[in-house]
This record gives C-alpha cells, sequence and structure tokens, in this order.
C-alpha cells in the first residue's frame, strides 16, 4: 500500500509537470502535440551535461541531478522554439508541426546520444548511464497512517515539481502575464486589441511548455529507467496531453487527473505483484487512463472547454 | 486650422489590387460627434483602423492634438486617448465583464505585501462605479458568454472609458441592435459628447447621422466627396454623394402576375440549441409571379426562417409545403430537388467553396446529374461548357475564366456566380437572403433586375433583406418580423415606409 | 508572361500552379544543405554519402555485393519498405482532404498487423493463394473499423480526431503488447514470433537473374491505391464532396451533402489504407512485432504526405525520396562509418522544411508584393508633377482584370 503511493507519486508528479507545461501552450492558443518531443530533447541536454559532470564529481555526489534538471529546462525551452517559430511566425499547421517536432526530436537525440557517447567513450551505446537520483523520507509527516506513504522515499525532484506547478499556477491564474495568455487562447484579438503582444505571449507560453517537459522528461530519466535512451519516447508526452484533456485545461484538475493516474499505475503494478500474475498484466492498467479520458469524452464532451483559439495561427493582417 | 482635435491630410493607403484610400484630408473638431459616411468599402473602415494605429498610410499625415502623430500599434493611439469599438467585438467569452475591461491594463496588487497579482476586486469595484458614470449599466461579475449583444456592446464602450479615452470610433454601432437598442446607443453617445468626448461615427445609415450628428464627412471609393454641416443638408443630397450618382430609387418593375401557391410555411417554429424560439409560429405563403420580403431588423429571426425553409435548421414545430407536397422532414438535398433555389446570406462559408475553381462552384446544383456526372464520374467537360456559358450570362469576371479560383475574386462577382447558378435551376421557389450585402451599386441593381426577370418567369421569390429600400423597391408582399414573430403580412403598396419602419421596432396593431 | 519570368523563385511560390510544386522542391534543397553541412561538419563527404544511400537501396551499384544478393535484392528491400510508407501516407491524405487529422495511423497499422499475424500468420499449411489475401483483407477490414470508429466518434460524440487517435493509438499498443507478450512472444527477441511464409506479402528468396530477391507484393497494391485515391479525387462525385467538406463544411451542408456522413466515410477509407500499410509492413517488411512500440512511419507518413503537397502521385514521390535514407541506411553506415540513425535525421530535417511551406508562400507572396508596390511607386513618381498634390495613384488594378473587391 505505502509502495503505491510512494511508485504513484514518483510517476504523477513528472506527468503534471508536462501536462502543466501542454496547458500553457494550449492556453496561449498553441496546439501542443510536441510535449513528447520537448521532454525528449529537454532530457537529453539535462542528461548530456550530467554525464559530462560526473566524472568531475566524487562518487554519488547529487549536483548532477540538479544541473541536469535545470538543463533539462534550457533544452526542452531552446527545443520549443521551433515549434514556436513553426507555429506563430511560420503560420504552420499546429498539429503537424508537434508532429514534425516530434520526429525530429526522436531522430536528433538518437543520433547524438551515440554519436556522444563514441566521442566520451569510445563505445557505440546509445544510452547515458545516469543513475537513480537519491531518495528521502520526510521524519514527521511519514508516521501518518494511510497518507504516510506519500511523505517516504521521496525523489527530490518531486518537491521542486510541486514548488513549480504551484508556481505556474499562481502565474497563470492570478498574475497579469496570465490573464493575458489565458485570453491569447480564447480569442487572440480580444488581447491585440487590448494592447497585449499576442505573438510575444505565445512564444513565451511555448517555451515555458518546452522547458517543464523537459524537467519532466529529466526526472522519468532518474526515476524510472536510471539512464537516458530513446525508450524516454515511450508516451508520457501523450499521457500528460491526456491528463490535460481529462483535468478540463485546468491546473488543479489536470493534478488530480495525474495523481489517479498515478496511483493507478502503481496500484496496477502492486496488484500484479500481490496476484502474483505475470508483470504483462500491468500494460492492462497502464493503458487505463487513456480508456478513461475517452470515455471522458464520450459521456462529457459538451462540458469540456478547449482554448478556443488553440491551433489556429494568429494574422495580425487579418483582425 | 488649430480647433482641430484630429486632423488628416492626404493620407493614401493601397492594399494588394485596391486603393482604400486616396488622397483623404479633413479634421474633426473637439467635442462633435463626427459621421464617416460611405458605402462598403468607400474606405471608412480602412481610415478609421489608420486613426486607430492598427493599419499604416503608404502617404500623408495625422494630426491629433495638434501634434503630428505616427502610430504603430493600437497602444500608441491608446495613449493618445484614442478608443474604437470595432464592429465584431474583440471580448474573450470566458471571461467576466470586468476581466474583458481591464486586460491590457490590469490594476496590480501585492498578495502578502510580496507576490505581484491583478487586483481583480479593485478592477470590479472601479468597473461598476464607471458604468454607473456614463449609464452604462454591467454587472462587472458576469461572464461575456452569457450576456446579449447589447450588453457586449457596453463592455467595449466601458473599455474605450476605462482607458480614458477623449477621442471615441464607433464602426458601424447599430448593425447589430434592434431599434430600442439603437436609440438607447444614441443617447449614450449624446450623453458623452455632452462630457465633452469626440465621438467618430462609422455608418451608411443616414438616418442616424440625421440624428446624432454635427458633422459628416463622405467618401466614396476610398475618395473623400465632402464634409457637411449635417443641418444643413438633406438625406437626398447625402445619399447622391455616397454612391457617387444620382440614386435612383425608383426601379422598374412591372405589375405581378401571382399565380398558384408555390410555397406554404404553416406555424412554423425553429429554436435554438437550448429550445430557445428564434422563430414563433410563423405563417405565410408565396405564390408564382410573387415576390415576398421579409423586412426586420438583424437578429429577429429571418436567417432562421430560410435556414427552415431549406432544412438546414430543423424545424421545431409547423409545416412547410412547396407545390403542396409537405417537406418539413425532407433532407436538404430531397428540398433542392423538389424545387428550391438558395442564395444564402453568408456568401463566403455557405454559398461557395472559395478553394474550388470557379467552374466547380458553378456546378455545385448540378454534378449529380447528367450529363456532369454519370455513374459517379464527373465529366469536367460538361463543367467546364456549363461554367462557360454561366460566365458569359451572367457576366462573372475572373482572373482565368473558369479556372479561377473563387478566393481570388471580387465579392460582387462571387455573389453574381451564386445568383447566375442558382437562378439557372429554374426552381419554382428561389430565397434570396440578403443579396446585396456589400456590393457596390452596379453590381446591386444587376442583382435586382436578376431577381425582378425571375419574377417576370413566374418563380416565387422569397427575399429577405436588413435594408428597407430594397425591400420597398422589389416586394409584391411584405411580411415584418420581430422577435422571431410575422407582426404584419400586407401588399406592398399598401404600406409606407414608415410603416415598415414601425413594425420592425415592434409596434403591433391596435 | 514576361512579368512571370521575371519575378523568379517569388513568382512560383504565388503562381498557384507551381506553388506547392515549388515548396516540395526547395524543401529537398534545403535538406540537401543542411546534412551535406552537418556531415561535412562531421568529416564526411556529403557526395560520397548521398550516393551510398543510393547503393544501399539498389539504385546505384555497389562496390561489392555479398553471396547470392545484387542490385536487385537491395532495390526490391527498398520497395518493401516504400510499400507501407506510401499507403500510410495516403491514408492522411485521405483524411486531410476533408479537414481531418489522421493521427492514428500508427495505431491502425498495429492493430491491422496484429490481426492478421495472429488470424493468419501463425496458422500452420495455409496455402498462399488462401493466406495473403486473407491478410490484405484483415488489413482492409481492421483499419477500416479503426478509421470509421474515429469518425463515429467525431460526429456522434464531437471528440476531435486527433484526441481520440492518440488515445486509441495507446490502447493499441498496450493491448496489443499484452497479448504478444503473454501468447505470441519469441523468448530470444522479445517481439512477437515471426510468421509463416505464406502469409507474408513478400515473396522470399526469389532468383531474378542469379540473384536472389525479396519481392514485395506491397508495391503493388500501394501504387494501385495512390491511383485510386488519385482517381477518387479528382474524377468522382464522392471524392468531389469529399472535398467540399474538407474545405467548406458550410457549403458542403449548403447543396446537400451529408457532411457527418462523409467525415465517417473519410476516415474509413483512411483507415482502410493505414490497415493495409499495418499488413505491407508487419507481414511484408519486419516479419514481427515489437510490442508496446507503435510504428514510427505512422507519424513519418504525415509529414511525407505534405512533402507530396497531399497529392497521391506527390506522395509516390514523396515517399520514394524519404525511404531512400531509411532503407541505404545500413549501407551508408556501414560504408563510410556514420551512425545510421543519421537517416532518421535526414529525414526530420526534410519534413521540417517541408512543414515551412506555408511560410515559404507567405515569403514569396511578399516579395511578389513589395515588387509590385515599388513598381507602383515608381510610376507614381513618374506621373505626378510635384505642384499637384491632388494626382493620387490610380491604376494598378488593371493587370488585375476583374478583381476590383
Amino acid at each position: 500500500m505505502i509502495k503505491v503511493f510512494t511508485d504513484g507519486l514518483s510517476f504523477a508528479l513528472p506527468l503534471l509537470i508536462m501536462a502543466v507545461g501542454a496547458i500553457y501552450s494550449e492556453k496561449s492558443g498553441v496546439t501542443n502535440l510536441a510535449v513528447e518531443g520537448f521532454q525528449g530533447f529537454g532530457a537529453f541536454i539535462g542528461a548530456l551535461v550530467a554525464v559530462m559532470l560526473m566524472p568531475l564529481l566524487p562518487e554519488g555526489s547529487q549536483v548532477p541531478i540538479y544541473a541536469a534538471l535545470l538543463f533539462a529546462a534550457v533544452g526542452g525551452g531552446v527545443y520549443a522554439c521551433l515549434h514556436a517559430l513553426l507555429c506563430i511566425n511560420f503560420k504552420a499547421n499546429q498539429v503537424i508541426s508537434g508532429v514534425v517536432v516530434n520526429i525530429l526530436a526522436v531522430a536528433l537525440t538518437t543520433f547524438y546520444t551515440s554519436a556522444v557517447n563514441a566521442k566520451l567513450s569510445g563505445t557505440a551505446s546509445n544510452k547515458f548511464i545516469l543513475g537513480v537520483s537519491n531518495r528521502y523520507t520526510i521524519p514527521g509527516l511519514s508516521k501518518i497512517p494511510w497518507i504516510g506513504g506519500l511523505f517516504q522515499k521521496m525523489y527530490p525532484f518531486e518537491w521542486i515539481i510541486i514548488v513549480l506547478v504551484i508556481f505556474f499556477w499562481y502565474l497563470m491564474y492570478k498574475t497579469r502575464f496570465g490573464m493575458r495568455m489565458r485570453a491569447c487562447g480564447e480569442n487572440p484579438n480580444a488581447l491585440d486589441a487590448a494592447g497585449g503582444n499576442v505573438v510575444k505571449t505565445r512564444w513565451i507560453a511555448v517555451i515555458i511548455s518546452g522547458a517543464l517537459s523537459g524537467i519532466g522528461g529529466m526526472c522519468y530519466a532518474y526515476s524510472i529507467s536510471a539512464n537516458y535512451s530513446p525508450s524516454i519516447y515511450m508516451g508520457f508526452g501523450y499521457l500528460a496531453i491526456a491528463a490535460m484533456i481529462f483535468g478540463n485545461w485546468q491546473i488543479p484538475s489536470t493534478a488530480l487527473v495525474c495523481l489517479i493516474f498515478g496511483f493507478a499505475r502503481a496500484g496496477g503494478q502492486q496488484l500484479c505483484i500481490a496476484m502474483k500474475l505475470s508483470s504483462n498484466y500491468t500494460d492492462l492498467f497502464n493503458m487505463l487512463p487513456y480508456v478513461l479520458t475517452l470515455l471522458l469524452l464520450i459521456f462529457f464532451s459538451k462540458r469540456n472547454h478547449p482554448p478556443q483559439a488553440a491551433g489556429q495561427a494568429w494574422d495580425s493582417s487579418k483582425r | 486650422m488649430e480647433d482641430y482635435i484630429v486632423e488628416f491630410r492626404h493620407i493614401t493607403k493601397c492594399f494588394p489590387g485596391i486603393i482604400a484610400n486616396s488622397d483623404v484630408s479633413f479634421g474633426i473638431k473637439e467635442g462633435e460627434v463626427f459621421a464617416l459616411l460611405g458605402e462598403n468599402g468607400a474606405g471608412k473602415s480602412t481610415l478609421m483602423s489608420i486613426l486607430f494605429g492598427m493599419y499604416q498610410p503608404d502617404a500623408g499625415e495625422m494630426y491629433v492634438k495638434g501634434q503630428k502623430v505616427k502610430f504603430h500599434s493600437a497602444n500608441d493611439a491608446t495613449a493618445m486617448n484614442i478608443g474604437m469599438v470595432h464592429q465584431h467585438f474583440k471580448l474573450v467569452d470566458n471571461y467576466t465583464i470586468a476581466e474583458n475591461i481591464v486586460l491590457g491594463m490590469e490594476p496590480m496588487t501585492r498578495r502578502f505585501g510580496i507576490f505581484p497579482s491583478v487586483d481583480m476586486d479593485k478592477a470590479n469595484k472601479e468597473i461598476a462605479d464607471l458604468s454607473r458614470e456614463y449609464g452604462l449599466e454591467v454587472n462587472p461579475t458576469d461572464l461575456i458568454q452569457d450576456v446579449p449583444v447589447s450588453v457586449r456592446q457596453r463592455v467595449e464602450i466601458l473599455k474605450m472609458l476605462y482607458r480614458k479615452a477623449e477621442i471615441m470610433i464607433f464602426d458601424e454601432p447599430t448593425a447589430v441592435l434592434t431599434p430600442s437598442e439603437i436609440d438607447f446607443l444614441l443617447k449614450i453617445i449624446d450623453g458623452m459628447r455632452a462630457a465633452g468626448k469626440t465621438i467618430i461615427l462609422i455608418t451608411h445609415k443616414i438616418e442616424e447621422i440625421k440624428q446624432i450628428a454635427d458633422r459628416c464627412a463622405i467618401l466614396c471609393r476610398g475618395k473623400l466627396v465632402d464634409v457637411l454641416n449635417v443641418q444643413d443638408a438633406s438625406a437626398q443630397e447625402m445619399a447622391n454623394m455616397m454612391v457617387g450618382r444620382e440614386v435612383d430609387l425608383v426601379t422598374h418593375k412591372d405589375p405581378a402576375h401571382i399565380g398558384k401557391e408555390v410555397l406554404n410555411v404553416s406555424h412554423l417554429t425553429v429554436e435554438n440549441e437550448h429550445h430557445f424560439p428564434l422563430v414563433k409560429d410563423a405563417s405565410f405563403s408565396i405564390h408564382s409571379g410573387e415576390i415576398f420580403a421579409i423586412a426586420g431588423v438583424s437578429g429577429n429571426g429571418q436567417t432562421q426562417i430560410s435556414d427552415a425553409i431549406t432544412g438546414l435548421l430543423p424545424i421545431a414545430s409547423g409545416t412547410v409545403t412547396l407545390n403542396g407536397k409537405d417537406i418539413t422532414n425532407a433532407s436538404i438535398r430531397e428540398r433542392a430537388k423538389a424545387g428550391i433555389s438558395y442564395i444564402p446570406e453568408d456568401r463566403q462559408s455557405t454559398g461557395v467553396v472559395m478553394d474550388f475553381t470557379l467552374a466547380e462552384n458553378l456546378a455545385l446544383r448540378r454534378y449529380r446529374k447528367e450529363p456532369y456526372s454519370r455513374h459517379n464520374i464527373l465529366n469536367f467537360d460538361k463543367i467546364r461548357e456549363n461554367a462557360d456559358s454561366l460566365i458569359e450570362k451572367y457576366d462573372i469576371r475572373s482572373g482565368q475564366g473558369g479556372k479561377s479560383i473563387v478566393r481570388s475574386m471580387s465579392g460582387g462577382n462571387q455573389q453574381k456566380a451564386i445568383v447566375g447558378r442558382e437562378i439557372e435551376e429554374h426552381t419554382d421557389l428561389i430565397i434570396f437572403v440578403q443579396p446585396t450585402r456589400g456590393l457596390d451599386i452596379g453590381a446591386i441593381s444587376n442583382i435586382h433586375s436578376q431577381i425582378l426577370k425571375e419574377r417576370e418567369r413566374g418563380a416565387a421569390i422569397l427575399l429577405i433583406s436588413l435594408e428597407l429600400s430594397e425591400v420597398m423597391q422589389l416586394a409584391d408582399t411584405i411580411g415584418v418580423i420581430f422577435g422571431g414573430e410575422l407582426l404584419k403580412i400586407a401588399p406592398a403598396d399598401s404600406l409606407t415606409t414608415n410603416e415598415v419602419g414601425q413594425y420592425m421596432m415592434g409596434v403591433r396593431e391596435g | 508572361m514576361n512579368e512571370n519570368k521575371k519575378k523568379g523563385l517569388a513568382g512560383l511560390l504565388t503562381s498557384e500552379k507551381w506553388a506547392n510544386f515549388t515548396v516540395s522542391v526547395l524543401a529537398i534543397v534545403l535538406m540537401l544543405i543542411t546534412s551535406s553541412i552537418m556531415l561535412l561538419v562531421m568529416g564526411k563527404d556529403p557526395v560520397v554519402a548521398f550516393k551510398s544511400f543510393l547503393q544501399g537501396c539498389g539504385m546505384l551499384p555497389k562496390a561489392s555485393y555479398g553471396g547470392g544478393s545484387g542490385m536487385l535484392s537491395d532495390f526490391f528491400d527498398y520497395l518493401n519498405i516504400l510499400a507501407p510508407m506510401l499507403l500510410a501516407s495516403l491514408s492522411f491524405i485521405v483524411a486531410f482532404k476533408t479537414g481531418l487529422f489522421n493521427i492514428g495511423i500508427s495505431g491502425q497499422m498495429l492493430l491491422s498487423g496484429f490481426t492478421a499475424t495472429v488470424m493468419v500468420g501463425y496458422i500452420k499449411d495455409l496455402s498462399p493463394w488462401i493466406a495473403k489475401p486473407l491478410v490484405i483483407l484483415i488489413g482492409i477490414v481492421v483499419g477500416g473499423l479503426m478509421g470509421a470508429l474515429i469518425g463515429f466518434l467525431k460526429y456522434q460524440f464531437n471528440i476531435h480526431e486527433v484526441v481520440s487517435t492518440i488515445m486509441v493509438n495507446y490502447i493499441i499498443s498496450y493491448i496489443t503488447g499484452f497479448y504478444i507478450n503473454s501468447k505470441y512472444v519469441d523468448m530470444l527477441t522479445r517481439s512477437s514470433r515471426i510468421c509463416s511464409p505464406a502469409a507474408r506479402l513478400t515473396w522470399t528468396k526469389v532468383q531474378i537473374g542469379g540473384v536472389s530477391c525479396n519481392i514485395p507484393l506491397g508495391v503493388v497494391i500501394a501504387l494501385l491505391c495512390a491511383f485510386i485515391v488519385q482517381f477518387i479525387f479528382s474524377r468522382t462525385v464522392f471524392g468531389f464532396e469529399l472535398k467540399a467538406v474538407g474545405t467548406s463544411r458550410g457549403c458542403a451542408r449548403y447543396i446537400g451533402v451529408n457532411v457527418a456522413n462523409s467525415m465517417v466515410m473519410s476516415m474509413a477509407l483512411s483507415g482502410v489504407f493505414a490497415g493495409l500499410a499495418g499488413v505491407t509492413y508487419y507481414l511484408g517488411y519486419t516479419n514481427t512485432i515489437v510490442p508496446k512500440t507503435l510504428p514510427g512511419m505512422g507519424y513519418d507518413a504525415i509529414a511525407v504526405a505534405l512533402l507530396g503537397n497531399s497529392s497521391p502521385i506527390g506522395a509516390i514521390f514523396a515517399s520514394a525520396i524519404v525511404t531512400v535514407f531509411q532503407s541505404g541506411a545500413n549501407y551508408m553506415s556501414s560504408s563510410i562509418g556514420v551512425a545510421k540513425e543519421i537517416a532518421s535525421l535526414i529525414t526530420g530535417i526534410l519534413l521540417l522544411f517541408a512543414a515551412c511551406g506555408e511560410y515559404m508562400k507567405i515569403l514569396g507572396a511578399r516579395k511578389v508584393q513589395r515588387d509590385e508596390e515599388k513598381r507602383i511607386t515608381a510610376r507614381q513618381n513618374a506621373a505626378a508633377s510635384p505642384g499637384d498634390p491632388k494626382a493620387g495613384p490610380v491604376g494598378g488594378d488593371k493587370e488585375k482584370g476583374g478583381n476590383e473587391r
């Protein structure tokens, strides 16, 4: 039971930060199918920095992890500029841009992981070995019955994500930038007429989206797989999109959805172990979020409110 | 010269293939209501967009408050206390009224003394005060999507006031309003003039100018015709200047040869998705050789009547009978086959496929029939021949004839293509909705003569128009619609323009 | 006429006839330049590299061949990848012309490939004359049903097809992964057991002129389908109506087209091609299914369709080009020593430039407009004497014919 909480949370939070990223982009009016590519590319840059730092630091140092997280955000943000450029300035179709950005991310990172490995170690491996982050248990809170598991064996990045999500929730709903950004995704002409800068707002939102996705990808590399390899593109970016839709493009409800997805996944794994089922059955649990999202849309699609202007390029001459 | 608050000097603005403003010079005085009169495409909106900083002129200078200005964006204009209410409102539907108003100029506060955040409490209070001050009552916390058009317009006006605008531009503000709402708006404008604001009113409705404006500039095809004191000029004079020649208010119309009943609409009710009735219990019939015109202010249910007859909207109750055959539940295609042609209101998103060629568009009613297709295979030779003959017959001008993409054609020629295509079906019933909207005088008289020709042929014609003059010119029978109800149906020669206008504003008999 | 020539590239980019073609060619040229620079940075000769790609897919002779194989066998292997790529891009095109995005090609490919493998591929002693048509039929039916489902979800519940296809993709990925892992897995390769030669859409080890070739059936199907799609959209009433729905839903409804029906039909047809792509990919090319892995081709195809200007004939050329890199990668890698993943990178770059097509057209239009403005100003300056401010700019309309607006 405790493991369900611990694992569920450590899966849900990186998913949440990616979903928040996707929300930012879409709320500003740029459809974002590129989360998968953002998280992979961001994590690639982060992992690259980490493997370059590791030889310089003593064994077991946690510094590379924080450096990796920082640079994953930078890498994701920089890579997101491509999507922003295509969608905002080049007025490319945003769905197609997302697909192309993903394809290119996979190709770039796969090729350069091998190339860098060949340079650094002389082997043709397509992995950066990272190791797993240390885990910490919060002394008092972890003793609480039932929910204590939430505070046991936490990755430090989980705390970082929680702080970031709160910060970006505040930014989106309470500040001037957030108010303008949300207007931008509903009716960019309104923002333009009110003196806001549609292009700038969307650029910032898409870059934030890339940075947050990069952090999410990096966390998965440090928790689930302990290395960076092309298997990072296993669809968590799309799962984040599912969470965003399920959460109706709102950060609090998306957070709840991510927790449900995380606990369902961890619960499924524990259930399989408890019932001595083969690990194959976890795949059926991993499928649940997608089925739930589809069912939700079938029954409640009228209540869902996607940003009205998402997907349309804004043309300043056609206002 | 010094007392002009806004002055245009030799403004010229070109768009690819069109000169929107050509050497326009005039001045606007502080504290007056200044009207800009002209037909669609005369360049009124372009000129005001230049004043509001949305376009930059190709040549010429602009002076605001005696100062030479060059605006690069709407922000620059706002900084000079210029505000504009656009024809299409620029509001965020899921924001509250107050949020919409303060957007771009949000009042800020610091939460717990540190975190900057938008102060909505202060905004709500300020908006409430502002709306009371100017008599523009709104509830600041209502969502835009829940309030009617007239309130949205108030929000746009409040937006200008919140930005301390002293020069206020209204682009066709009355187009979307009911008569009583128009009266209210004009009163508000009057009040703002009293408060010392300068108002610029873009319109093509001379009555409104007569009612409210002090002075008026008339534009025709991008050029300034004259600037007049409204009191000194008659409506007829202004109309003549607006169109650039003597307006022939009388169209030659032969007496009607009324034949058998073609269309019968009985107790028709149309509802929107929330089961709110848009058309209430409407009954009328149209005979062969008769033009039945529905007059009314925009948004009173006229387009719903035509959409219900053609099958684009579902009928909630009542029946529609064509040539004695009940078509109430027939599909769109079955109705067209039964003998209905339809010139829709929105030509670009309904009447044509903009990215198809002219030839393909001219075949839209025929492509399923032989010889244009056989066994589901299209015959492009026949489609081209069809196009060539229609292009010739209806004088449809385009760059490359049938091969031109319709998007590249002018609105007038698009409309000619639609009218030609629909008329050529020689159906018993032809529905025209706003057939001349946005067209120049030449195209308008062309379309009018086509309508009259069809009447001669013996078609039953349903004409829906927002232009009362058009209704009065063409109709044999007039039905006046208000709030979804047909308030009055009478032969056209038994009604005067004034009477029809009264009914349009919802005045009932007795 | 003369003027058109003078406008050069910008003129081509704005001409209705040549714009799309020019964009595709530009994308290819830009891709060649970019990847050449990349190769040069790595110290490789780009000409040699591109040549080795062509050698790898049997378009140019290699220096030497292994026992029993030759240029022809390489070419047939190339065609074996080309077939699903072309079919998948046709799948995208059909939906796209109707204004719909089929992002679910991957899932539809996987499910149809899986179904055919399980239902036919593992039956022993089945005649190839029964097995092969059966596999194709399964591809058509499974793909078509999946596509129709997406169309149905769209018109019945108003679920955007991009969203539903993403969900369905992963549902299919996990469910087929589950079955493969629990029932059909080959313990050694960790992917599904290979299917019987009878069911494969490739005739293996056919001797032609002394070399052993694997002849793909799929490429015949794919080319046939390309011409069918071309025919549907250029000549038939059905295709005409789909295009009308795709470009103006309002007008299509107005002329009496059943829009909901058209969307379901179009998605079903799109699914049919995706299903065919699936069976030609899994039973023609790979011969096995890696569990829980959506074929990247389903996404590549979207961009291939784009590169081919969403025309079926264009897609033939576009997929032929893209496949060169994917099929020739191994030989290129072994002959010049660059990791073969560079092939995907080159493809990605090509697709990126193809996605910029709209912007290239905008740039072209801007250039043409600037030139025109320059001409107008020049004419004005020549015409207007300085003392006469009334001499406004008149003209410019003349060339435009009916464009009075």
